[in-house]
């Protein structure tokens, strides 16, 4: 049983790093860099309207502050969303690498802290995930193997590809824990794909 | 006679030998007793000595890290972030070419970094060249060194758990120290120290004759195991019974140790300073203490400094007496090269060479007491006290220092803004920020001090939290979708709920208006309170309870209606474990301040792993984050705009409870989770929303921090339709209020509105636009 999870797994390897990245109408995450030029919204502050040989600072009376506006909601702002994860950045892979490497030593322990160093730089990118169900395979922790494959199909959105792996593991994790009905169900998802 | 005389002779001979066998016995006797005494006086000052030397040679504080600043191409950090993150670690600025330095010209960076034993390996040291633009690292490359497309910088200590005599240490290895330390100690200090037994009589008495000159004690003579021992005890007074005690426990340790031993022992051991209430113990400190560097990267000027600080730290604090110091320091370098420890030349060049001190103490105590409280709190779980105080464990932590930095800065900032008069000086305030999908802890305000170490209300502040306890029961609802949907029409209309006992509960809005029918996604993030509590109790309020308990509520939850407007009490730091479950599309992440633990020599203790656990169906939570994105684009949320980038999506939701007693805001973007309180310790009433008093604290945290914008992946069984809610109908793209809103599949509404039937009032609409 265990065999089988570790050629699934090793597809996984195979789909690495070549995943594209669609972005629903909503839009990809945008990075939004500290001080962007978009501000629009934000209300001038109070400017005195005298000229500027007007020593005398103006003083604002509380009845006569201009109004704070609410700033009007742009007609192109909707609630964003999207259909894919995040790619992985180059430094990620290099991690994965190296926990694959690991992986293959025996060393557990060392994997999963290189894939969760991959996993702080790309959080929202499914096959960490996956990758880390496997690392928990081979460390005969099923429990979380699952919650880590369910977390990745979570952010597979609508990469077949990315899906199908994520539910053929699913599937032979569930059946290595003696949840049959559960993993034919994934077995049904990843052939529907 | 002579019979009777011999036997007097007799007598008196054996008297005579009686008396004189009797002194010898006597003074055999007091022999004895003497050296019984002095055997038993051994054994104590035997005993005393070494367990000293045993317990002091391991006695070692833990030490916190923040965590380390990951570099690579796409790494999210701000110029001057890196830069602050820099001299945080005990970097200096200069030619980005020796060890422990940084060149920066604008953006572009060339760091030397120094390398560090992490936990799971070796970070070896590398000249790293990097660009900084837009708040991304770019152009990311290792100049020399193993190459590598990501490196980690060592991490900057935060803190550290000390003994209670508060000593501190960072514990070197005789091998590890420079060769040049140890022989220019000994030049300086014990020439002989490989041949003596511990005590040397020839410098002693060179030393009485200099203190019988003198009239005073000017003279040590003491070997460097005499003046270790007389580290142990701490006290300056030079007695003669001390020094006599000190004497023998020299001979006594020398009897029981190696002489590296000892020597290494008197390296971690000899005072060289104070740092405020906590002195500073042994050359390996010390280095970092006055030049923010390891031990093993000092320059022959900075060990000659340390080896003559020896002499008198204080006299020689080189912070306070500089020219002292360097006169002391420029000895100890001519009496280095004359021993031919070093080449006249070195001894030159370094001496033209100026002291080299960091400015201020790389090394402050505890300068995030709140969040260190935190990691002292999760580290009780698994830890003794007394080890973490001694055993000189090393402690990795989740903190993020430039996350920490916007923390405080927002709290210090925007906290005087938002009341006038007593209110103000009674507004405390709390934020916990942690990175969204790990879990991880990256900043932790306890009030508005962050530097004093008191009442930690991120930690301890358990407040009613109001609204932000709607999602939950939305999502309580939304779970079922053949009932609710986004779009399902909620009556926004008083009633009054009657109990059993026959009292009365009238719910009412924030405004105290109704609003008759509204769909279900506008009366969340407008905060309705009406629909809410009839949502709510339509729902039932164990389901509301049970999905609380799986997102983390470990608390018990009332059974009342008033449950559904917030009456349940959480701290600061709850609340946010409770929205990482909303904020990771229904994964459960546990908390963490700690990634792992090691011993002083780098074997692992514990890992704590990131865990995720799925709580609630994926689907049902993508729909109330479209809801709580709503909140802040049209929503209670918006004003956060005023200072936060449009760009920057956003989902959250604002708390507040009677009176304005607590302002709440939760909220998150792409990375980070944030949650602020602010309110009075006193329980009393503010004048403020959780729209007016937490989220301008929020929004100025997030406004310093450059991050992704929120926006989560479409989960399996969702689909976005355009509908018109009022009609209940899908709609075309273009027709009047059409809306793209998330449906679990097979929930969106059957009938459609055709733009047939509003076509020609769009085209008259146009009209109208044209000819006003």
């Amino acid at each position: 049983m265990m065999k089988a999870v570790f050629s699934r797994c090793a597809c996984l390897a195979l789909a690495l790093g070549v995943v594209g990245c669609a972005s629903g109408p909503g839009g990809g995450s945008i990075y939004v860099p500290v001080g962007g030029q978009d501000r629009s919204t934000a209300p001038e502050p109070p400017r005195a309207s005298g000229s500027e040989q007007d020593a005398e600072p103006r003083v604002w009376r509380k009845s006569e502050q201009p109004e704070v506006s609410e700033p009007e909601p742009p007609a192109t702002r909707s609630p964003s969303y999207r259909q894919a994860g995040d790619e992985l950045p180059a430094a990620a892979v290099s991690l994965i690498r190296d926990a694959d490497q690991r992986l293959q030593q025996g060393d557990y322990n060392g994997a999963i802290a290189r894939l969760e160093r991959a996993q702080r730089i790309a959080p929202r990118s499914a096959e960490v995930y996956f990758k880390l169900a496997e690392a928990y395979v081979a460390g005969d922790n099923l429990g979380a193997a699952e919650q880590f494959t369910l977390k990745g199909l979570s952010l597979a959105g609508n990469d077949t590809r990315m899906q199908r792996s994520g539910w053929l593991l699913l599937a032979d994790i569930r059946r290595a824990r003696g949840n049959v009905a559960g993993a034919d169900q994934a077995e049904t998802r990843a052939q529907a794909l | 006679m002579s019979k009777s005389r011999n036997p007097r002779k007799k007598s008196s001979k054996p008297q005579n030998r009686r008396k004189r066998s009797g002194f010898w016995r006597f003074m055999f006797r007091a022999g004895a007793v003497g050296l019984v005494l002095l055997a038993g006086w051994m054994v104590y000052l035997d005993a005393v000595v070494t367990s000293r030397f045993e317990g002091r040679r391991f006695e070692v504080p833990s030490r916190v890290y923040a965590r380390p600043l990951e570099l690579y191409d796409g790494a999210s950090v701000s110029a001057s972030g890196l830069a602050r993150e820099l001299e945080l670690a005990g970097y200096r600025a200069g030619d980005g070419a020796r060890v422990g330095t940084y060149q920066r010209s604008g953006g572009r960076f060339v760091i030397s970094a120094r390398g560090f034993r992490f936990p799971d390996g070796e970070e070896p040291r590398r000249r790293l060249s990097l660009v900084v633009s837009g708040d991304r690292v770019q152009s990311f490359s290792v100049l020399a060194g193993p190459d590598s497309p990501i490196v980690r910088l060592e991490p900057a200590q935060i803190g550290g758990i000390y003994p209670s005599h508060r000593e501190d240490r960072v514990l070197v290895r005789l091998e590890e120290v420079p060769d040049l330390l140890p022989k220019g100690l000994m030049v300086i200090e014990d020439r002989q120290f490989y041949e003596h037994f511990g005590v040397a009589p020839q410098s002693i008495a060179r030393a009485m004759l200099a203190n019988i000159k003198a009239g005073q004690i000017v003279q040590g003579g003491s070997t460097l195991t005499q003046q270790l021992v007389k580290n142990f005890f701490l006290t300056r007074d030079q007695t003669l019974i001390r020094k006599g005690n000190e004497a023998l426990m020299s001979v006594l340790l020398e009897w029981h140790y190696e002489k590296d031993d000892i020597l290494e022992t008197y390296l971690n051991e000899v005072y060289l300073g104070q740092a405020g209430n906590r002195s500073i113990n042994g050359f390996g400190l010390a280095s970092q203490f006055f030049f923010g560097e390891p031990l093993k990267d000092l320059d022959v000027q900075q060990i000659a400094l340390l080896i003559g600080m020896v002499k008198g730290p204080s006299y020689y604090n080189p912070r306070r007496h500089p020219e002292r110091a360097k006169a002391r320091r420029d000895l100890v370098l001519s009496e280095m090269a004359e021993a031919g420890l070093i080449s006249a030349d070195e001894s030159a060049r370094a001496i033209r060479q100026p002291l080299g001190v960091s400015s201020r103490p790389s090394y402050t105590d505890n300068r995030y007491p709140a969040y260190i409280d935190l990691v002292r709190r999760h580290l009780a779980r698994d830890y003794r006290e007394e080890d973490l105080q001694s055993e000189g464990l090393r402690i990795f932590t989740t903190l993020d220092p430039a996350v920490q930095n916007a923390s405080e800065t927002a709290i210090r900032d925007t906290l005087p803004r938002l009341a006038r008069g007593d209110t103000r000086e009674a507004l405390e305030a709390a934020l916990v920020v942690t990175a969204k999908d790990t879990g991880e802890v990256l900043a932790l305000v306890g009030g508005k001090d962050p530097s004093f170490a008191g009442f930690n209300r991120a930690v301890d502040a358990r407040r009613p939290i109001g609204s932000l306890i709607k999602p939950f029961t939305y999502l309580a609802a939304l779970g079922q979708a053949d009932r609710y949907t986004l779009i399902t029409p909620v009556q926004d209309r008083a009633f009054t709920l009657e109990f059993d006992d026959g009292r009365l509960w009238q719910p009412k809005n924030y405004d105290g208006k109704e609003r008759g029918e509204v769909p279900l996604h506008l009366t969340l993030s407008h905060s309705y309170n009406l629909p809410a509590v009839r949502i709510g109790l339509d729902v039932g309020i164990p389901r509301v309870q049970e999905v609380l308990r799986a997102f983390g509520v470990t608390t018990p939850i009332s059974d009342y209606p008033s449950m559904l407007l917030g009456a349940l009490s959480l701290t600061p730091t709850d609340v946010a474990q409770l929205y990482q479950g909303l904020a990771t599309s229904g994964f459960n992440t546990p908390l963490r301040t700690i990634r792992e633990v090691t011993d002083a020599r780098n074997e692992p203790l514990s890992r704590y792993s990131l865990k995720v656990d799925r709580v609630a169906d994926p689907a049902a939570v993508h729909l109330v984050q479209y809801a709580m994105q709503e909140t802040m684009q049209e929503g209670t949320g918006r004003s956060a705009y005023f200072s936060l980038p449009d760009r920057l999506t956003l989902a959250g939701k604002t708390g507040t409870t009677d009176e304005g007693r607590d302002s709440w805001f939760a909220g998150f973007s792409g990375d980070l989770l944030a949650v602020a309180w602010v309110g009075r310790d006193d329980n009393g009433p503010t004048v403020l929303t959780g729209a007016s008093g937490a989220l301008p604290v929020w929004s100025a945290m997030m406004a310093q921090l450059p991050q992704h914008g929120f926006s989560p992946v479409m989960p399996d069984g969702i689909q976005y339709h355009w509908v018109n809610a009022q009609q209940q109908a899908l709609t075309g793209e273009r027709c009047a209020n059409a809306r793209l809103v998330p449906f679990i599949v097979g929930s969106e509404p059957q009938q459609r509105i055709d733009c047939e039937g509003q076509f020609g009032r769009q085209i008259r609409s146009w009209f109208e636009g044209l000819f006003q």
